[in-house]
């Protein structure tokens, strides 16, 4: 038994690792966020560019440029509203002086708006979605890739009230 | 039970293979692209190689087979309309095109894009392209270890990759290396050519 669980590893890991994609872009992950029933946050996604190498924005200046782009599949209790990208920087390059891309360098926040339907059930929901893009160093462009993203949202049936504030609603005491 | 546990794994394990392998080989179109049994090269050692030969279509629909150029000194030029490098050098490539085609340079695009026919021929007639334009598949990207773009093979007459480079480089590189394929085997490519023309 002991020798077959071997081979099989022996054959499975290769396949795997032939097929580990080049990683230019990570998710660094969500700032901690929660939802009241019925109402929507805000959720920014953080992301890293790796040195040496840029991405378009969401906004590149060509048709022909492929946009960085998010898309979120939650569960169905949630719901995913708009996306929030950050402006690029108007940057040129090496291979190209005379021109100037829009493009994210380094680290690059996106903001998600997320909402509780108002039949969600309070609790920790997992949000699951990737990021598309397309990235390019001084001397080279490399086909589009997406990165996983995964975040946590804590749904709560009412927002805590803030000290010392004044309730607005005369039925609140 | 500490069986029943191995069992677990093993089955689990061989699951995991299947879904793998099925996930790969329901990527892409089903009839490749590769024609014979030529090995996978990657970029860095592709010098002295056999160029693996492969037959795709060009933006006329005809289908076109790197083996046809034989006899003729190829500049094999993976690229991409997004790719800001590959624009870079594309007016280059239609000047040496000009410059060594009545010597037998023969300079063959491949375009790596999923923006479609119409989008790649618009970019080629923009940017005024006078070689061949073929509509690339990832296989034939796979079998040269294409992983950037642009990226180039320098095959001389016989079939032979003489060099490659990843990235955009300097004219004169390219020049160079043009240089260096339509005068290697020149005259083995010829003997066989003639032969050819022989038996026919």
């Amino acid at each position: 038994m002991k020798r077959i669980l071997f081979v099989l590893i022996a054959i499975a890991l290769p396949l795997f690792a032939a097929d580990s994609p080049r990683i230019y872009v990570s998710f660094e992950g969500a700032s901690p966020s929660t939802v009241t029933l019925g109402k929507s946050a805000e959720v920014e996604l953080h992301f890293k560019v790796k040195e040496g190498f840029h991405v378009n924005s969401n906004q590149p200046k060509s048709e022909l440029l492929i946009p960085t782009t998010l898309k979120l599949e939650p569960p169905t209790d949630l719901a995913a509203g708009s996306i929030t990208y950050p402006p690029g920087k108007d940057l040129s390059f090496p291979f190209d002086p005379s021109e100037k891309l829009n493009v994210y360098s380094d680290d690059f926040t996106v903001t998600a708006k997320m909402s509780a339907t108002k039949t969600a059930s309070p609790g920790n929901f997992t949000v699951h979605g990737q990021l598309r893009y397309q990235a390019c160093s001084d001397n080279a462009c490399y086909p589009p890739k997406s990165v996983p993203v995964q975040f946590d949202l804590q749904v709560v049936n009412q927002a805590k009230r803030a000290h010392g504030t004044t309730p607005q609603n005369p039925h609140i005491k | 039970m500490k069986r029943n546990a191995v069992a677990i794994v093993v089955l689990a394990l061989v699951v995991a293979v299947m879904i793998f392998a099925g996930v790969r080989s329901s990527r892409g179109p089903k009839v490749s692209p590769m024609i014979g049994n030529a090995e996978p090269i990657s970029s860095a050692e592709a010098k002295g190689k056999q160029a693996p030969d492969f037959a795709l279509q060009d933006l006329q629909g005809r289908q076109v087979k790197l083996s046809d150029f034989r006899g003729k000194a190829v500049l094999l030029n993976f690229w991409a309309t997004f790719c800001g490098p590959c624009k870079v050098e594309m007016p280059w490539l239609v000047e040496l095109q000009k410059q060594y085609g009545p010597q037998g340079l023969e300079i063959v695009g491949v375009a790596l894009d999923d923006s479609g026919k119409e989008t790649i021929e618009k970019f080629a007639k923009e940017m005024g392209v006078n070689y061949t334009i073929l509509q690339g598949q990832d296989a034939v990207g796979d079998a040269y270890g294409a992983v950037g773009l642009p990226a180039t093979y320098y095959i001389d007459r016989s079939g032979k990759i003489i060099d490659s480079a990843l990235g955009l480089v300097s004219r004169s590189e390219i020049e160079d290396n043009i240089k260096k394929s339509l005068s290697e085997n020149k005259s083995e490519a010829e003997t066989a050519n003639g032969r050819a023309k022989a038996t026919s």
